[in-house]
């Protein structure tokens, strides 16, 4: 077992770098000169000529793609174009902030997920079961920067229960909740539809089979007849609920747009209008590496779990 | 034993595409929910198709003074747009532009994906490692993220959504592609029947297509509601299709500022997307419970 | 569990909707802008960076009186008690300055302050030299050649030539302190910890999300020292997303409310200020380059425009067709010949004319837009129904956009950059505050890119003769007149689309007290009030 967690180590860094290379060559894909890509309109010529020696502009491709790296490795990640902040300062804010909401509605759609859809499993084929797939089916077929606006248009303008936007603007935990209850309810909708199917899939599998059936027919109790699945449904599981972090940490970009979340979606979509190829570079190259990292965990976790799922 | 067995499964297994196929079909002519998401889908792809002849209006035309009517207006059914244009036909001619966004980038992806997928898993060796190793780093980006930032470099526009949606597909069908060939490469009545002497075309027809087709389909159909989704992701954020052209994630970026005003109206187009997304996923998932596909 | 239960139900059942209970006297303003403005002195996104920015914590040596909103804004001594040109020396400016008057890190505003300012924008040697507030503000200054101090007290500008208009650049030059500057070496450092004189002064800066200011209670002007305690701005580019934040309490003054929620707001109690301004909303066009090079298809363009269908339908008269640069009953309207009125059949017929045909010929065009931005009003919307109105008499406009303050950055490198060099045209919103602004920096040859900002460009012998003029008369009434005659020729030769003037209409929250919309692009924080 672990030679293949070796492998595994080993085989995420040619992926990493692949998508370093792919992060890299962004620069030379959007139009206009890569330098003037990089560097704010007033730069002077001291700056640009500075600014061409450390990214090595004058040098062939290749060599300017390991300085590049080699800058990225130290944690440089240039200077922003629009704000002209060290583009690793204006990252790690955001990423901390999307990482909240990651978090919270992982937490929720988890929660959630898990709860119905082994309710649906055990109540197989009677009302319950109907009404929790169709939740679930209605969650992953949302649009879910759509559902953010009703969510908007409900809870903020017509009851004026909640914030429309943004992080708190005054302090304490309360205030900050508030924010992030919106946002996190339109971002769990899609998790919450996949993990409620995954979880009934696998849990019906379990319960189908044909020892458990004998066990059950024996009189096995209900608890441990539940224990057994949730154990034995944990791999699978798992597995979805770090595909849908990676997702929720990703994908947030449509919901932070929506609700002017300030975290990664956010400042990728500005960075977007105002053509800041360091910070597009800087935010993608980051994400990448934590879905990277991530995928990594998640398969140790599930071989740590249960070692005869041994992924070619 | 076993070869006996295989042998006497052999001839059973090169007639089984045919009956397969048609227990598939009638396992889905049973399941109601897929029947009726079949019919809505059908329904909307309908209405896209004749939407030239359907469409009580032209989508671009209309007058800034009778913007944002009410569902019901006098010759509006659906009411008028924040520009004064008719939303049951920009409805119509956006529901083209939305399949054709959520349905070109999965084909697309279904066809190469496959090719990829299936060579990599049959052929083995270095060529599997090579292109999967190449899908992992496309894989490393969450879909709506590579989607956004290869979009963000090319620029807005239709073709350039379909690049870039495309790109974000191809590695997780040749995913599923590859995995369920070496799966069934390694079956035993494959070796049986290259024992027997069937020849490499008549194994890949009648066997590996049959048990690979299916579970490739199934993922590609579950990846059209998330296609769908994506593109008008991507309108909604100014990145995909430009106005004015009518495309339901771009009319709901648009229409957004009028939630104030009229909040039936803007609600429309994600209705629309709501709708053909769980309509594609209903039917995917009947197509998976037919085929008996796990996973 | 029962906690559990009860915490939840309190995220969702506040006690209060409007949200807790903020320090009394706290004004929060919800931008058009994506990011807060440049604070490191001469700003930038436009004339909102002046506007809350550059106008609230530093000021010029003079300024605007913004109290009254019965007439247009007029300058008035700002840091400098008086001014007058040399009659022996008709290129040098004398100002006598305020005494008395300290920075918000403490040290003295005297003529080093003016000079060091000067030299921060104009003089590429110095150490320092600010390049990204000279690439903001330099155009504006372009006068001016140099500064020197004459005591402690008292500087002199020295201009180019003979010119009438300093007193409307000087008004645009934000005083930094140099003592703050030589602290921290640095102006990114200096943006973080800024130090001017004005009303209100940075307490907490946190970049693309709010910025915070206390009132200065040293202000010197004692009149004018702010009633609320602190002003927090955030940056808030969708109008949605602004009118949302205005209804749930999150804020209690937003720029530029959605104008189908204005019905709205009036009848929730919320309060919605307009007045006229020095602003035009325009498509200002290559000249050098088809389809705008032809002067009948730019006429043709401005006859296609339904401007009546935008204020009226569109913008719910928050807006004013514009057919000129200024409006009328502007002392500089003059009698131009062409009226601008919505003509489609006559806009088909000059494209004919030009030999542009409809769909066989059509005339195309690529203008870059913003989203969203100070004075750039509903972008999207409108320009989508331009786009039609333009489609349908045959001119085929593919609109670009990009986030405002990129927009700026790319219009001041004119069109000549491998990144412009596809365009045909901007849609910036400009104003027309005093005859450069309105005039000089646009239609003298001598203003072309990179010394001023005539991108077009715009070469007419007699618009020349005309300004030069009009920058050599120091009275105003004939200065009013000879850009009358200037106007009436812009507007014939239309190297702009003219399209709407705007209403700045802006929504407060009840609470907020005491405010006076002036007729200019800025307003005047201190005589508010927050209950």
């Amino acid at each position: 077992m672990w030679v293949y967690v070796g492998r595994r180590l080993l085989l995420a860094i040619p992926t990493l770098l692949g998508a370093s290379i792919i992060v890299f060559a962004m620069v030379h894909l959007a139009p206009g000169d890569p330098i003037s890509a990089v560097m704010p309109a007033e730069s002077s010529q001291a700056e640009i000529e500075a600014t061409k020696r450390a990214y090595g502009f004058d040098r062939p491709l290749p060599v300017q793609y390991l300085v590049w790296l080699g800058r990225v490795a130290q944690g440089d990640l240039g200077k922003s174009v629009a704000t002209r902040r060290a583009v690793i300062l204006d990252v790690r804010d955001a990423l901390a902030n999307s990482l909240v909401l990651a978090l919270s509605s992982s937490l929720l759609a988890f929660v959630l997920g898990m709860a119905m859809g082994l309710l649906a499993a055990f109540r197989q084929g009677r009302a319950l079961d109907k009404l929790a797939s169709a939740v679930a089916v209605v969650g992953v077929s949302v649009p879910h920067y759509w559902a953010g606006i009703i969510l908007i248009i409900v809870f903020s303008v017509q009851l004026n229960w909640l914030p429309a936007m943004g992080a708190a603007n005054d302090p304490g935990v309360v205030e900050y909740l508030r924010h992030i209850v919106l946002p996190t309810v339109a971002l769990a909708l899609i998790p919450l539809g996949v993990i409620t199917r995954v979880v009934r899939s696998a849990a019906l599998d379990i319960l189908n089979q044909e020892f458990v059936l004998a066990l059950r027919a024996k009189g096995l109790g209900a608890r441990r007849v539940f224990s057994h699945v949730v154990k034995n449904s944990a791999p699978q599981i798992l597995t979805v609920l770090g595909l849908q972090f990676g997702f929720q940490l990703g994908g947030s970009v449509l919901v932070e747009a929506v609700f002017s979340w300030p975290g990664t979606g956010y400042l990728l979509n500005l960075a977007i209008f105002q053509r800041d190829i360091p910070v597009l570079q800087g935010v993608i190259l980051v994400l990448a590496t934590f879905f990277v990292l991530l995928n990594l965990a998640v398969d140790l976790l599930q071989t740590l779990i249960d070692p005869r799922i041994a992924r070619h | 034993m076993a070869v006996s067995v295989a042998l006497v499964e052999a001839p059973a297994v090169a007639a089984a595409p045919m009956s397969y196929w048609r227990t598939v079909a009638w396992r889905l002519s049973r399941d109601r929910a897929t029947l009726v998401a079949g019919g809505v889908l059908v329904l909307i792809a309908l209405s896209a198709v004749l939407a030239p002849w359907l469409a009580p209006y032209d989508p671009s035309a209309g007058s800034i003074r009778l913007r944002l009517a009410e569902v019901g207006a006098p010759g509006h059914v659906l009411g008028t747009d924040e520009q004064g244009r008719d939303m049951l036909s920009r409805l119509l001619w956006g529901g083209r532009m939305t399949l054709v966004a959520g349905l070109t980038p999965v084909l697309v992806a279904l066809v190469l994906g496959a090719g990829l997928g299936v060579a990599a898993g049959y052929v083995g060796g270095i060529t599997n490692t090579l292109i999967m190793r190449t899908m992992d780093i496309f894989y490393a980006f969450p879909a709506v993220l590579l989607a956004i930032a290869i979009s963000g470099a090319l620029g807005p526009g239709l073709a350039n959504t379909l690049i870039s949606l495309s790109i974000v597909f191809v590695p997780r069908v040749v995913r599923v592609a590859e995995s369920a060939t070496v799966q069934v490469k390694g079956l035993e009545y494959i070796a049986a029947a290259r024992a027997s002497g069937a020849g490499v075309r008549a194994i890949v027809r009648h066997h590996l297509l049959a048990n690979v087709l299916g579970p490739i389909l199934v993922f590609a159909s579950t990846q059209v509601s998330l296609s769908i989704i994506l593109a008008a992701g991507l309108s909604f954020l100014g990145l995909g299709v430009t106005p004015p052209a009518a495309e339901w994630g771009l009319m709901l970026n648009t229409l957004r500022q009028s939630i104030y005003v009229n909040a039936i109206v803007p609600a429309l187009p994600g209705l629309a997307i709501f709708i053909t997304s769980m309509a594609f996923n209903l039917l995917s998932d009947g197509l998976r419970d037919a085929m008996e596909i796990r996973g | 569990m029962r906690r559990l239960v009860i915490l939840l139900l309190a995220l969702v059942f506040p006690l209060s909707p409007i949200g807790p209970a903020h320090a009394q006297g706290t004004l929060r303003i919800g931008m058009t802008a994506s990011d807060i403005p440049y604070t490191g002195g001469q700003t930038d996104n436009g004339f909102e960076g002046f506007r809350f920015i550059g106008y609230q914590i530093y000021e010029p040596l003079i300024a605007w009186d913004l109290t009254r909103g019965d007439r247009l804004a007029q300058l008035v001594p700002g840091l400098a008690e008086s001014w007058e040109v040399r009659k022996d020396a008709p290129t040098r400016w004398v100002f006598k300055l305020r005494k008395g008057v300290t920075f918000h890190d403490g040290s003295p505003f005297n003529a080093d302050a003016v000079v060091f300012t000067f030299e921060s924008i104009k003089k590429k040697d110095a150490p320092h030299f600010d390049p990204y507030g000279s690439g903001q503000v330099g155009f504006r200054l372009a006068s001016l050649v140099g500064v020197s101090k004459v005591d402690d007290y008292t500087v002199e500008f020295e201009t180019n030539k003979p010119t009438s208009f300093v007193p409307y650049q000087i008004c645009y030059m934000l005083i930094v302190s140099p003592t703050q500057w030589q602290k921290v070496k640095d102006w990114r450092k200096f943006a973080e910890q800024p130090s001017g004189t004005g009303p209100f002064r940075v307490t907490k800066f946190v970049p693309r999300e709010r910025l915070e200011l206390d009132a200065n209670k040293t202000y010197w002007d004692a009149k004018r020292r702010p009633k609320i305690d602190k002003l927090v701005l955030l940056p808030m580019p969708e109008p949605t997303t602004r009118l949302a934040a205005l209804r749930s309490g999150q804020v209690d003054w937003i720029e530029v409310p959605p104008p189908d929620s204005i019905p709205q707001l009036k009848g929730s109690g919320f309060t919605i200020t307009m007045n006229s301004y020095p602003h035009n909303w325009t498509h200002t066009l290559r000249l050098d380059k088809e389809p705008w090079s032809n002067k009948l298809v730019r006429k043709a363009a401005n006859y296609a425009i339904d401007r009546v269908g935008i204020c009226k339908n569109l913008l719910h008269d928050t807006c004013i067709p514009a057919t000129g640069v200024v409006y009328k009953g502007h002392p500089w309207f003059g009698k131009p010949k062409e009226t601008y009125d919505y003509n489609p059949a006559k806009a088909k017929e000059l494209l004919r004319q030009a030999g542009f045909d409809g769909s066989k010929h059509p005339a195309k065009a690529v203008h870059l837009i913003s989203t969203s931005g100070s004075g750039q009003m509903l972008p999207l919307a409108m320009n989508e129904l331009i786009q039609k109105n333009l489609k349908d008499v045959g001119i085929d406009v593919d609109l670009q956009p990009v986030e405002w303050n990129t927009l700026l950055t790319r219009w001041r490198a004119g069109f000549k950059t491998p990144e412009n060099e596809s365009l045909n045209a901007w849609n910036i919103s400009w104003n027309f505050l005093e005859p450069w602004s309105g005039f000089g920096r646009f239609f003298h040859s001598k203003a072309v890119v990179p010394v001023a900002v005539n991108t077009m460009p715009y070469i007419n012998p007699e618009a020349d003769k005309l300004i030069d003029e009009a920058e050599r008369t120091f009275d105003v009434a004939k200065q009013d007149q000879i850009l009358a005659r200037l106007h009436e020729i812009v507007v014939d030769d239309a190297p702009w689309i003219f399209v709407v003037h705007d209403q700045n209409p802006r929504a407060l929250s009840p609470k907020v007290k005491g405010f006076v919309q002036p007729q200019s692009w800025f307003v005047d924080l201190t005589a508010v009030s927050v209950r």
